[in-house]
């Protein structure tokens, strides 16, 4: 196995992106990352291509990759796993990579959520993600399907909505100095308290908005790294967990085993211990989702989230700042770029130059995605320091 | 002809005032006609070889209707089921003339709401007797191909040239201990005393005014009218195991729908549920007796293959996790309240609507039962599962 690096990054800004579609948002976050190579970047070294994506707006999604970035000399495949394509996708190509087959290989990710009314993405997610039969019609949109899980974490943990709150108004906040993030401004605990309900416990502000976006990572083997940098990022571990897929299945709905099992199998690979990572970018598609996942990922101990909201521990300045970007909760969440734009943050904050810069100069980082039903995760952590 | 009523059950929705009750959005007259039949099988103790059901809301599901019907009671599949369309004498006269081992079920959904049913048989229930019959035409109400109403409107004319002239056409030679088909104000001057009245005046008040009767021991004539139409069957007291569902009324909750939406349906997959979603049954494996809901191909316990079998599940529920969805979703009414429920202790879970209920009021903890319910109308195709419905002062 060789060790594999991510020498550039790139991505659009999330946002209602009316006037791009996907085949305008996909070459701008690849020639973004192509460009964030430091020494430089032919487009025709890319030996293969990975690109995730869950809902294809425009037809045929390897093919617009590799029509409208100028690849289609070299293989590309379509990958899509809930929530979780954008980490997996990663992991898909640095499997690639690390195997020997491929040298450098581009990984993208990409959504359109608003290419369609948004009364009509109702059904058409949950036709996607739901029992035909059992479920679909019963109206279990998105946001009721992680609330199913969120009500029985609170009655359990003793949480309350204002720890919820309190992760609303940290990402927001994070989401203020960076260009790319959707939704740029601060919000306050009374604002995030006294929203409307969309699913109970959620109110508006504890809901990742509907985004529009693109993000592409370059990735090579150590062999070839020197060519393009010599600060390289590099991929230390991946993993991917599932879980049963029909809430019903679940025996404990206050844990997420999806992200456990994901979890466990990048920190084996990365030899390291969950208390090494020093910046995270967590799925906080519902803000409860965050609390759950810092104790799935082993950040703070079981039902400990509350506590260590309280305690700050998770913000800019706190032992393990959680979503400088804003999250999905605040940069916004296309999909299937959803885990491609965590990578790219950790990128940055690994070598300092990320747009809300934690001043800790961390050297290992997490991105991480729970996705569907909840029945899939995917983590991944990079380093500064060659594995 | 006589038969002997074995059991009678009555259902009332939850929904209205003391005066009306409004069938819910996800009742029909299937559901309806599920819950009063389920209880007057339980009330009788012993399975029906048929069932009956009459109504003037006609179900939609052409030819499914019955399957539907069949399946909610957890009948044989070759138990052969009719749906006969009348008013309160077609109801009566089926009562009084039913084979034992029938269950004869009558149901109204529009206008006032109410469902019966009666199990024919045994040997010391009260007796039914069917006595005289008077059909002539006033149709001054009528219901086109498409179920659409139209009323001349001359409750006067109804009065007199209906429902009086009908009465009198029956000669009748006292007052009868019940009349169904009319209001508690029309009715008051043909009854003898000041019986209970039935709740309904459509097809199901017939059985209603049998119920009324029965829990007052009363003896005597019993009369159903519809328009024009009048028939009289004498009835004699006994012991008849009576079960009643009648829920405090409230009003029906606010709720708003937003747009329509083409809720897509996979008839493949409606078909291959059927069974489990309208039976409310598992896959039993054979191997490990583990329970899958729904049933599935291979056991989620001992991984035995194709070796399951249809087992029903109990249908007292707790509440795991519950949530209140109020984001407006096309082709829903919102807010609604969707409950993750453990059955029994059959350590089986059913994501299921929570129905009959103020929504937002349910709580983790909260006990209750599962019932039939349209949970969706999907193209066109009313889609049949169990819905969760809280017990009345459970917390």
């Amino acid at each position: 196995m060789r060790r594999v690096a991510v020498v550039g990054a790139g991505m659009t800004p999330f946002a209602e992106h009316f006037d791009l579609g996907i085949k305008d948002l996909l070459p701008m976050a690849v020639t973004e990352a192509i460009d964030a190579v430091d020494k430089g970047l032919d487009r025709a070294d890319i030996n293969a291509a990975w690109f995730g994506e869950l809902v294809s707006t425009d037809g045929f999604a390897a093919g617009i990759l590799a029509d409208q970035c100028g690849l289609v000399d070299i293989p590309v495949s379509h990958l899509e796993n809930a929530c979780a394509t954008g980490n997996d996708t990663l992991r898909n190509a640095f499997y690639a990579v690390a195997s020997g087959y491929v040298d450098i290989a581009l990984v993208a990710g990409a959504d359109k959520v608003r290419e369609t009314s948004s009364q009509t993405t109702f059904w058409d997610w949950m036709a996607m993600t739901r029992d035909m039969a059992w479920d679909y019609p019963l109206g279990l949109v998105a946001p009721a399907n992680f609330a199913l899980h969120a009500q029985r974490y609170l009655y359990e943990s003793g949480a309350t909505r204002e720890h919820m709150a309190m992760v609303a108004v940290k990402n927001h906040a994070n989401a203020v100095p960076n260009p790319k993030a959707q939704m740029r401004f601060e919000v306050t605990m009374e604002q995030v308290l006294s929203a409307p309900i969309v699913v109970a416990p959620f109110g508006l502000y504890d809901c990742t908005p509907q985004s529009d976006g693109a993000a592409a990572l370059v990735i090579c083997a150590e062999d070839v790294v020197d060519r393009y940098t010599d600060k390289p990022v590099w991929i230390r571990g991946v993993g991917l967990g599932l879980d049963r897929v029909m809430h019903q299945h679940k025996a404990d709905m206050t844990t997420f085993p999806a992200t456990v099992k994901a979890a466990k199998a990048a920190y084996q690979m990365a030899g390291i211990d969950p208390s090494e990572i020093g910046v995270a970018e967590v799925h906080d598609c519902f803000s409860t989702i965050e609390m759950i996942s810092y104790e799935d990922l082993g950040f703070v101990p079981r039902f400990g989230a509350a506590k260590a909201l309280e305690a700050g521990e998770t913000t800019m300045t706190g032992r393990l700042p959680v979503n400088p970007s804003g999250g999905l909760k605040a940069k916004g969440h296309p999909p299937g770029a959803t885990g491609i734009a965590q990578c790219y943050e950790i990128f940055g904050q690994l070598r300092g130059t990320a747009a809300n810069q934690v001043a800790s100069a961390p050297t290992l980082g997490l991105a991480h995605n729970i996705g569907g039903p909840t029945a899939v995760a995917a983590v991944t952590v990079l380093g500064t320091a060659k594995p | 002809m006589t038969a002997r009523l074995q059991a009678l059950a009555t259902y009332v929705p939850c929904w209205g005032d003391e005066r009306r009750r409004t069938a819910g959005p996800d009742e029909d007259a299937i559901t309806m006609a599920v819950a009063a039949g389920r209880a007057a099988i339980t009330a009788a103790g012993r399975p029906v070889d048929r069932v009956v059901l009459v109504t003037r809301d006609l179900p939609t599901l052409e030819g499914s209707a019955e399957a539907v019907l069949i399946a909610g009671l957890d009948l044989g599949s070759d138990v052969l089921a009719t749906i006969v369309v009348g008013g309160a004498p077609a109801a009566l006269d089926l009562a009084a003339s039913a084979d034992p081992g029938t269950l004869a079920i009558a149901v109204d959904v529009s206008g006032a709401a109410g469902a019966a049913a009666v199990v024919v048989g045994g040997t010391d229930g009260a007796t039914l007797e069917a006595w005289t019959r008077i059909e002539r035409s006033l149709p001054v109400l009528v219901r086109d191909a498409q179920g659409e109403v139209f009323d001349y409107a001359d409750p006067r004319l109804l009065r007199v040239r209906g429902v009086g002239a009908a009465m009198t056409a029956l000669g009748l030679d006292t007052k009868p201990v019940a009349v169904a088909g009319l209001s508690a104000k029309d009715a008051a001057s043909y009854v003898e005393g000041k019986p209970a009245h039935p709740p309904t005046t459509g097809a199901s008040s017939a059985l209603f005014a049998l119920a009324c009767a029965l829990d007052a021991n009363a003896s005597g004539t019993v009369v159903a009218t519809e328009q024009g139409t009048a028939t009289a069957a004498r009835l004699t007291a006994g012991r008849t195991a009576r079960a009643t569902h009648s829920p405090a009324p409230r009003a029906l909750p606010k709720r708003r729908s937003i747009a329509d939406a083409d809720i897509k349906i996979s008839l493949p997959a409606y078909e291959r549920a059927f069974d489990g979603k309208v039976r409310l049954a598992a896959g039993q494996c054979s191997k490990c007796g583990n329970l899958d809901l729904p049933q599935r191909y291979r056991c989620s316990e001992c991984g035995a293959e194709a070796s399951s079998s249809l087992a029903a599940l109990p249908r007292d529920a707790t509440v795991y996790t519950a949530v209140s969805v109020h984001v407006p979703v096309p082709g829903l009414l919102t807010p609604y309240d969707l409950a993750i429920v453990n059955l029994g202790d059959s350590g089986v879970r059913l994501l299921a609507p929570v129905t009959d209920a103020e929504p937002g009021t349910t709580l983790i903890g909260d006990s209750g039962s599962v019932v039939l319910r349209r949970i969706a109308v999907r193209a066109g195709v009313p889609d049949y599962g169990y819905a969760f419905v809280p017990a009345e002062g459970a917390r």
